[in-house]
């Protein structure tokens, strides 16, 4: 399976982003180099893989993996000091109001400016053949944050900053450098969303690459004839219908998804007291095997 | 043994606050019906509900003003008092409340139409997150200042934390201050010191993105800033009365979240935060709990092969981890908590809420949680 530089996780709340991201990454290191990148400020799955980053410095996790914190304040702080003639603005110099001025005034910006981050970053994976893996907000954030290049583009007409817009946008539609991977578990809200961003993602962003994991799926343990025979053991037999219905859920959700044209990697529920880093090297090994399979 | 669970009626104001996709909303709107029906006159102000809810509520098309929300569906005790409720439910419109604001307070028409023109302003509202949540707080004002009005009921916007909220008409205002057109709009020569260097930095920030973009941001912050002068005492008052309304003996802040440990974490640096900044916090709310396990002992006498009886055992034992991480978040989120404070459970419906009914549901099932407590 042929995967894009960048990979950028989202989907609902909830439904497991920073675990699957964790997860991925992971399995991508035992190929090659990757980099964990967290977007949203959490930084959940670093913590997941044993590291917490404390800025767009990687640090390293292990011989493959490192991690990273990527932040839309801090890519604006850095385009700020590139084009203002101040030598060293100082960082308490760029106060609220400066920042409160400049969103206002040129909107989306912000965001646009990590979009610029991700695409250089691509870039430079591709020269020493790493993969990055992107823990984003949830699918409605992560739709504003993609769909702003459009509007940078309205606002500066021309010039840098147009330029730029130009180059994020082939950079997102762009198959081989940026793909998203919406993550959903076996429940109607979450299966309606990952539809409804996907088809978003692709009809109105122009995104090629767009699979979905889907995470959480109970394995099966009881037939039918099972489910019969327990009319009689009152609120047991409610629980085994709980995993049924959820796993009977996850294969028609699956069946909807392929009918979508999305690809998707299902993911066991995993029954344990927490999700730590054992968790996450299990589900990786789930990920990797599924990646070498196709 | 049953202790009441969050105890209204004490209440003038409730407002929820929490991480985004917890089921705010729902909550909000479950809190919000319940309260009209023992007989109170209810408003509820939610923040972008999904589209079942809304239908629940009735707030199809525009609903950016109190629209009554016909109880008809919803049982109620049989008593004079109770038939006395009424709820009333609306849609938060930032960009419409400050707009009514601006038309309320501008000292003149050219004043007023200066600043809904003006490119600034009409990007505020999308661009700068913390604009929907000091326009919840103006909502908030208004509706409590009707005294006909027993509670209102408020759903904060989505936010990665709590001092986003509480911070939101500080930043507005700084940013409307009136004190620093002066600075921008004097001419660079003339800048004499006392100058905070925080208005000299805008200044060349702007600027220079005046350079990048062949844009006039300097020259359309100038005017935005100077529009707002004689309006920015008001704001201050009003985001003063605000602050002293969250702070009231009859407003309860609740923080609402889910059992996921990603979330709880988030709740918890909520109540942090919202101690730090002095806040009392009444409840906390986990949302969609999981319901209670069914006994081992049950499964001994059950007439069943003995088969199906190792897979149900492993069925309890496979959920029962689920129910122990859960009972951790539950732990955590309670030492999180202050004295006093209430950790309540709203179990999960297992669909979408979709009419007032459903509502009414989540609200009875709130639970008080004791800490020995346990179900598993």
């Amino acid at each position: 399976m042929a995967l894009p530089r960048l990979i950028f996780v989202t989907g609902k709340g909830g439904t497991g982003k920073s675990t699957v991201s964790a997860a991925l990454a992971a399995a991508l290191a035992r190929h090659g180099p990757t980099t964990l990148a967290d977007i949203d400020g959490r930084l959940r799955a670093a913590a997941l893989v044993g590291t917490i980053p404390t800025g767009p410095d990687s640090v390293r996790v292990s011989d493959s993996l490192d991690a990273l914190a990527l932040s839309a304040r801090t890519e604006l702080e850095a385009f700020i000091r590139r084009i203002v003639p101040i030598s060293a603005i100082s960082r308490r110099m760029l106060k609220s109001r400066t920042f409160g001025y400049v969103t206002a005034a040129l909107p989306g910006l912000e965001a646009f400016l990590l979009l610029e981050r991700l695409r250089i970053m691509a870039g430079d994976a591709a020269l020493e053949d790493r993969f990055i893996v992107i823990d984003a907000p949830a699918s409605g954030t992560a739709l504003e944050l993609l769909g702003v290049a459009a509007g940078v583009k309205g606002i500066a007409p021309a010039g840098t900053l147009n330029r730029l817009a130009g180059a994020v946008e082939s950079f997102l539609t762009d198959p081989d450098r940026f793909g998203v991977i919406v993550t959903l578990a076996p429940e109607p809200l979450a299966l309606r969303e990952a539809l409804e961003t996907a088809s978003a993602l692709r009809d109105r962003l122009g995104i090629a690459t767009v699979a979905a994991i889907m995470n959480r799926t109970p394995q099966p343990l009881f037939d039918d004839a099972d489910l019969r025979a327990l009319a009689r053991v009152g609120a047991h037999a409610r629980l085994a219908r709980r995993r049924s219905r959820e796993h009977k859920f996850a294969r028609a959700a699956l069946e909807q998804l392929r009918h979508a044209g999305l690809e998707t990697i299902e993911l066991p529920m995993m029954f344990t007291d927490t999700i730590g880093a054992g968790e996450v090297m299990r589900l990786s090994r789930e990920i990797e095997a599924e990646l070498l399979r196709r | 043994m049953k202790t009441p669970a969050l105890a209204l009626e004490k209440f003038r104001v409730v407002i929820c606050l929490g991480p985004g996709g917890v089921g705010k909303t729902t909550l909000s709107a479950a809190l919000a019906v319940s309260g009209a029906a023992s007989g109170r006159a209810v408003d509820v102000l939610t923040v972008d509900p999904a589209p079942r809810l809304l239908d629940a509520l009735g707030l199809v098309g525009d609903a950016a003003e109190p629209r009554d929300v016909p109880l008809a569906g919803v049982r109620r005790p049989r008593s004079a008092q109770a038939n006395r409720g009424r709820l009333r439910a609306l849609r938060l419109d930032p960009k419409r409340t400050f707009d009514a604001i601006v038309a309320r307070h501008a000292p003149s028409q050219a004043a007023r139409d200066a600043i809904l023109e003006n490119r600034i302003y009409r990007n505020i509202s999308n661009a700068l997150a913390g604009v929907a949540d000091y326009m919840a707080m103006e909502k908030l004002l208004e509706l409590a200042g009707d005294r006909a009005t027993d509670l209102v009921v408020l759903d904060t916007p989505p936010a990665a934390e709590a001092l986003d909220f509480l911070d939101a008409p500080r930043r507005l205002i700084e940013l409307l201050n009136s004190r620093a057109v002066t600075l921008l709009s004097a001419p660079a020569g003339v800048l004499k010191s006392g100058l905070r260097v925080v208005d000299l930095a805008a200044r060349a920030v702007l600027a220079a993105f005046d350079r990048v973009t062949g844009l006039n941001l300097l020259g359309d912050v100038q005017s935005f800033v100077r529009s707002f002068e004689g309006m920015y005492a008001g704001f201050a008052e009003r985001a003063r009365r605000a602050d002293a309304m969250l702070r009231a003996e009859d407003t309860a802040v609740v923080v609402v979240t889910t059992a996921e440990a990603a979330r709880i974490s988030q709740a918890n640096e909520f109540v942090d935060a919202l101690g730090r900044a002095g806040l009392r916090v009444s409840a906390g709310i986990v949302n969609r709990v999981m319901p209670p396990l069914p006994d081992v002992a049950e499964l001994e006498n059950a007439k069943i092969s003995a088969a199906l009886k190792r897979k149900l055992t492993r069925n309890l034992s496979d959920y029962a981890a689920l129910k122990r991480r859960e009972a951790a978040s539950l732990d955590s989120l309670r030492a999180a908590l202050p004295a006093g404070a209430q950790l309540l459970v709203a179990s999960d419906l297992g669909r979408e809420p979709r009419s007032l009914a459903d509502l009414m549901e989540i609200a009875k099932g709130l639970q008080v949680r004791n800490p020995a407590q346990t179900d598993a």
